[in-house]
């Protein structure tokens, strides 16, 4: 016999309570599955909603919690940008990658046929902005062909340390779009002492001519720094030289260091802290790209339909952002 | 500017505070600005309206009753929801009770929730004696918790659901919102079952004296008919309310509850 009484308790508990507040309700004596059904049907019925059954107790939300997808900025729904990993190899073996990129490291490339695929789904699926990462996407030999097939579909970003523009690889970044695409060089310092400590010896010399090449070029180049949080607000310099080399203000990006793939320091980036980014590797979809070589942020495997994948990815920032809210109004202040 | 509406309502759930801040945003940056008090039971609030604190009140139907008993008829109903125009009490018992209509309740045992709750208490006994075999002829067991709020909770009436359930009541009376709230027979098939369902009745109201001018209500009154179930600025407003629209006041709707309240002798005062 389901416990009759397991209804009246809601309507009690839940009535007495203030919009958004949660209360537990033991289901009481039946089966668990048949309760819970009968739990999830009045909330249905009454616009309530069942956070979740545990140990035989219903916690529930009154009213609806607030749709976290629509609280964000547009530029930030999960799914409005598309990162990719072109390749997780690369010319230089950064001290602190999150993608624990180096010459060592394996390919791991995505491959035209996937880039191609991704780009054409992600025009069906409201994705704005196609971004392409590694790795070095310049050690690809087809990486003009990747960038084609992006920027035929939506405005692309690719980044770069912007060392490579030589030969056959600065024929390749000529033949990009300059109209549909901007590069987004790696760039730490305003000197190279800090620059080159972390990502090596003359490599902040190769950058800086990297910039002035792409721009030359008629590339907008954007150009984001990597820093130790504590160096985030000491910025004055920096900017003022990134003016001098052309950088529009908008253009400056500065990123805090993450402790994340090889770096030994910096912040904690979890997957509670993080607003997701859709990010494919060869490997799968994972909920940042600052995370793309961690399993504790894969998403899934399969990486098509793109459009289940950003879903998945969606579905679960409303889940955690509702055990989030649901542990912020249990958590006593004393 | 004129000085903001104040309206007055009875905080019988923390969610009141949300609903009627809502409200009060509502109106907000219109030509009928209001704001609101908040009271602890219906006769603070009804004496603070005979009083000029409040412009105001959002009255039970009980509270209806008696202010226009205080004021000899001096007040003007101004709108309700449309839920209020077609309130019921209905009587439930346990399923396979075989119990049908008022007359079968005869020598049984009725539940009836709080004393001041027009819904389960007030309204089923004039029922009984209008409608059925006679109040007297039905063992009354009443529960009168939360007094002063006019069944506003409906805990008396999960209470008296409760003694069906325990087999110390055969039948229980409730209000329509309270059947609905349960599920009516849907959500625990095998448990309760409806054996009477009252005519409709009026329930809630905007009341006002005529010391507050219909110069004043009538953009406020404008403005609150606009509330739209379709804009999704308004609809959490009017769900948490338990309304579709504001409708003008059915007034023929609150008939039965003043002859009860004659007839059971109720005092027109707390």
């Amino acid at each position: 016999m389901v416990n009759p009484g397991l209804v009246l308790d809601l309507v009690e508990r839940v009535g007495a309570t203030a919009q958004h507040g949660t209360v537990t309700v033991p289901l009481g004596e039946g089966g668990t599955d048949r309760l819970t059904a009968t739990v999830t049907d009045w909330c249905a019925r009454t616009g309530n909603e069942l956070v979740e059954v545990r140990d035989r107790v219903a916690t529930v939300r009154r009213g609806r919690s607030p749709d976290p997808i629509a609280e964000l900025a547009p530029d930030l729904v999960p799914g409005t940008r598309l990162w990719m990993y072109t390749n997780f190899d690369c010319n230089l073996a950064c001290d602190y990658c999150c993608a624990r990129s180096s010459p060592q490291t394996p390919r791991r490339a995505l491959g035209l046929d996937r880039v191609r695929r991704l780009a054409a789904e992600a025009g069906q699926a409201d994705v704005s902005e196609l971004i392409l990462t590694g790795g070095e996407p310049f050690l690809l030999p087809d990486i003009d062909d990747l960038v084609a097939a992006c920027t035929a579909v939506l405005p692309t970003t690719l980044l770069t340390n912007g060392m490579l523009f030589r030969g056959r690889r600065l024929d390749a970044l000529l033949r990009m779009d300059r109209t549909r695409l901007a590069l987004q060089i790696s760039l730490d310092s305003a000197t190279s002492a800090l620059h080159d400590q972390h990502r090596g010896r003359g490599s902040w010399d190769r950058a800086v001519a990297g910039i002035r090449t792409a721009q030359d070029n008629g590339f907008r180049v954007r150009v984001a720094a990597t820093l130790p949080y504590e160096q985030t607000h000491e910025l004055e310099p920096f900017h003022r030289f990134l003016d001098t080399l052309g950088i529009a203000p908008g253009d400056q990006v500065i990123r805090a260091l993450a402790h994340r793939g090889v770096a030994d320091h910096g912040i904690e980036l979890t997957l509670e802290a993080l607003i997701p980014e859709v990010t494919i590797t060869a490997d799968g979809v994972y909920w940042h790209p600052v995370s793309a070589d961690h399993d504790d942020q894969l998403v899934t495997r399969d990486i098509f339909p793109l459009s289940d994948a950003i879903a998945e990815v969606r579905s679960r920032f409303i889940e955690q952002r509702a055990r989030s809210n649901a542990a912020a109004q249990w958590f006593p202040c004393a | 500017m004129s000085k903001p509406l104040m309206v007055g309502a009875v905080a019988y759930t923390p969610n009141v505070v949300t609903i009627w801040e809502g409200i009060r945003d509502y109106f907000a940056d219109t030509v009928a600005e209001m704001d609101f008090v908040l009271f602890s039971h219906y006769g603070r609030q009804v004496d603070a309206l005979l009083d000029g604190m409040i412009d105001v009140a959002w009255n039970t139907n009980l509270a209806w009753v008696r202010t226009v008993a205080q004021t000899d008829g001096n007040c003007r109903a101004l709108a309700m929801r449309d839920t209020d125009a077609v309130f019921q009490t209905v009587v439930v018992a346990r399923s396979g009770s075989n119990l049908e209509g008022l007359d079968s309740l005869k020598g049984r045992r009725l539940a009836l929730g709080s004393r001041d709750s027009a819904q389960a208490a007030i309204l089923p006994v004039y029922y009984l004696d209008h409608s059925g075999p006679g109040a007297d002829a039905v063992d009354l067991v009443r529960i009168d918790s939360d007094v002063g709020k006019h069944g506003d909770t409906g805990r008396s009436e999960l209470d008296a659901l409760r003694m069906v359930l325990d087999d110390r009541a055969d039948a229980a009376a409730l209000g329509i919102n309270t059947w609905e709230s349960i599920g009516r027979e849907e959500l625990m098939p095998g448990t309760f079952e409806a054996v009477w369902s009252s005519p409709t009745y009026s329930h809630c109201n905007f009341t006002v004296l005529p010391a507050v001018s219909e110069e004043r209500t009538a953009p406020w009154l404008d403005l609150l008919f606009a509330m739209d179930w379709d804009n999704p600025e308004h609809r959490p407003i009017l769900e948490m309310e338990g309304l579709r629209r504001w409708v003008p006041p059915v007034l023929d709707g609150y008939t039965s509850l003043f002859d009860a309240v004659e007839e059971q002798g109720i005092s027109p005062r707390w």
